[in-house]
């Protein structure tokens, strides 16, 4: 089999997640939250008591995304998984020529253009909440707000949007790594958001153990902060859209583009290990 | 041998240990693309301190520690704080201040008032406790007030070491000192570090000479009133008339003779 196959393979697998993750209610009725919290961020600025009105939709409309985002992966990548078992299409699907690498990779792919398109419906509603936001501003003070340059970098809302989305790839295979040895949804779902909230926090171990003295402490927080991959890396919100002290060079995002690829395809690899051995 | 070799329990912690060792391996492998976009982006986030939050941890912080959220949760944690400030609860104040500004240190408005109720209210509220302004010997009431702020004190040098540039938390230092603890000399010193930061009011330098005068060192306010008159821009807000009558004064009580005497 040679691998235009494989791929055309892998392709209509993944077309055919994507389309089922689409139709789903949860899918469907998240974003309207999401939607509808980033659209409502002006409301909540009557609680703000620091930061600019512009700064606190951003970080309103990132956290949004960050929060949402991680919620839709985490289930939905769970879901599409488990309903190929429950409803036995995988028996079907694996009995024909298909590896089970195409199988999880094809999945993988569905959940997360899913994924992209929830990412690029959020940045596209808060660049645009942004926009009528600043064109506000400057109508209100003139053309003096715009002395030193454009309050706002749109293109950083969509590059943040587009790490978020890398996160979000590395945390979908994480979900098809569990996948692969879970037997139930549940299982799957409470274990991936554990792993989400450790490799958010492993920075903490990580800047532990540069504080540790030599021993087998130090030893174990060292392991723990290779083992996890780092998510707080993504979390560039505070460097990115407004004119701040140290912008994120380019060499960083791509490094950063590199990181999340590595961690995914290891995490799809080490999902086929678990997954070639599973009776279905 | 080898039917222990094949037993799952065994089969099944291999298969984890390969798992952990192949993460491992990757941890390492992927470090160098890692490390230096990490020193990138840890040095544009605010420092967490865990010991800060590690108490409120179960009570939906995680949201706000994860990296979502956490402007908009700390602004609602303030108002959690207003209201254990209204019960006037003492511990649980010290504990939310903590709480807020480790989540979100970017607004200097947590770190002053923060400051501002720990430094002013709370000796009030510990005085009424043990009986009373009436009832509590002076020297108790001193004691009192230097505990708070000190504690005050504290939060404000963690906020100088995100705001190391911000001239109103030196000014709200040497507020405390001057309106809390009537130590002039030490409010004068940090009335004149906030004179000397970008953006610091105007009147931060002329309270410095104020302070000077009042700890008898005519001479000092005398020599730094003249050079503040010489610097300042010929703003209404510089308040130069103010300063001029100020130096006339000093002149006065220092009997400088007329042909000494400052001309601007």
């Amino acid at each position: 089999m040679s691998a235009a196959e494989s791929f055309t393979r892998v392709r209509l697998i993944a077309g055919t997640t994507f389309l089922e993750a689409v139709r789903q209610k949860f899918f469907n009725s998240l974003l309207l939250i999401s939607v509808a919290l980033v659209a409502s961020s002006t409301f909540f600025q009557q609680f703000d008591f620091g930061a600019g009105e512009l700064k606190f939709i951003t970080d309103f409309g990132f956290g949004a995304l960050f929060f949402f985002g991680s919620i839709l992966s985490i289930t939905a990548t769970a879901q599409l998984f488990f309903n190929e078992m429950e409803n036995r299409t995988a028996l079907t699907m694996l009995a024909k020529p298909v590896y089970k690498l195409e199988f999880l990779a094809g999945k993988f792919l569905g959940a997360h253009l899913l994924m992209l398109c929830f990412t690029l419906v959020i940045t596209l509603v808060l660049s645009g909440i942004l926009y009528w936001r600043e064109a506000a501003i400057v109508a209100q003070l003139g053309a003096e707000a715009l002395a030193d340059g454009p309050l706002i970098r749109y293109g950083d809302v969509f590059l943040f949007g587009f790490l978020q989305w890398m996160k979000f790839g590395i945390l979908a295979a994480i979900t098809l790594f569990v996948a692969s040895f879970s037997n139930t949804n549940l299982y799957t779902i409470v274990v991936s958001f554990f792993m989400l909230i450790i490799c958010q926090l492993q920075y903490i171990a990580r800047d532990a153990y540069s504080g540790m003295e030599a021993g087998w402490e130090r030893f174990f927080v060292f392991g723990l902060g290779l083992i996890f991959p780092n998510f707080q890396l993504f979390n560039v919100g505070d460097q990115l859209v407004f004119d701040v002290e140290q912008v994120l060079p380019a060499t960083v995002v791509l490094r950063m583009t590199a990181y999340g690829l590595i961690y995914t395809i290891a995490f799809i690899l080490l999902a086929q290990l678990n997954f070639r051995r599973r009776e279905i | 041998m080898q039917s222990i070799l094949q037993h799952p329990l065994l089969q099944r912690t291999l298969r984890v240990l390969t798992v952990l060792l192949a993460l491992l391996l990757l941890g390492l492998l992927t470090r160098p693309v890692e490390a230096p976009a990490w020193q990138v982006v840890k040095a544009g986030q605010p420092e967490m301190n865990l010991e800060a939050i590690e108490g409120s941890l179960g009570q939906g912080l995680v949201i706000g520690v994860l990296g979502g959220f956490r402007a908009i949760l700390a602004d609602f944690l303030w108002i959690r704080t207003n209201t254990v400030w209204e019960r006037k609860d003492r511990a649980k104040l010290d504990a939310m201040i903590r709480l807020v500004t480790t989540l979100d240190p970017r607004p200097e408005f947590f770190w002053i008032n923060g400051s501002r109720m720990i430094a002013y209210d709370v000796p009030n509220w510990r005085i009424r406790e043990e009986g009373g302004y009436d009832a509590v010997p002076e020297a108790r009431q001193q004691v009192l007030d230097l505990e708070q702020a000190e504690q005050a004190f504290k939060l404000i040098d963690t906020a100088l070491d995100f705001h190391p540039e911000n001239a109103r938390l030196y000014l709200e230092k040497g507020q405390i000192y001057l309106n809390r603890l009537k130590d002039d000399a030490n409010a004068a010193e940090w009335f004149l570090k906030a004179s000397q930061k970008p953006g610091a009011p105007f009147f931060a330098a002329r309270i410095y000479a104020e302070l000077l005068r009042r700890q008898g060192k005519n001479a000092e306010a005398y020599a730094y009133l003249k050079e503040l008159h010489r610097e300042l821009p010929d703003s209404p807000f510089a308040q130069k008339g103010v300063i001029l009558e100020r130096i006339s004064e000093l002149e006065d009580e220092l009997k400088i003779p007329v042909w000494e005497r400052y001309r601007p």
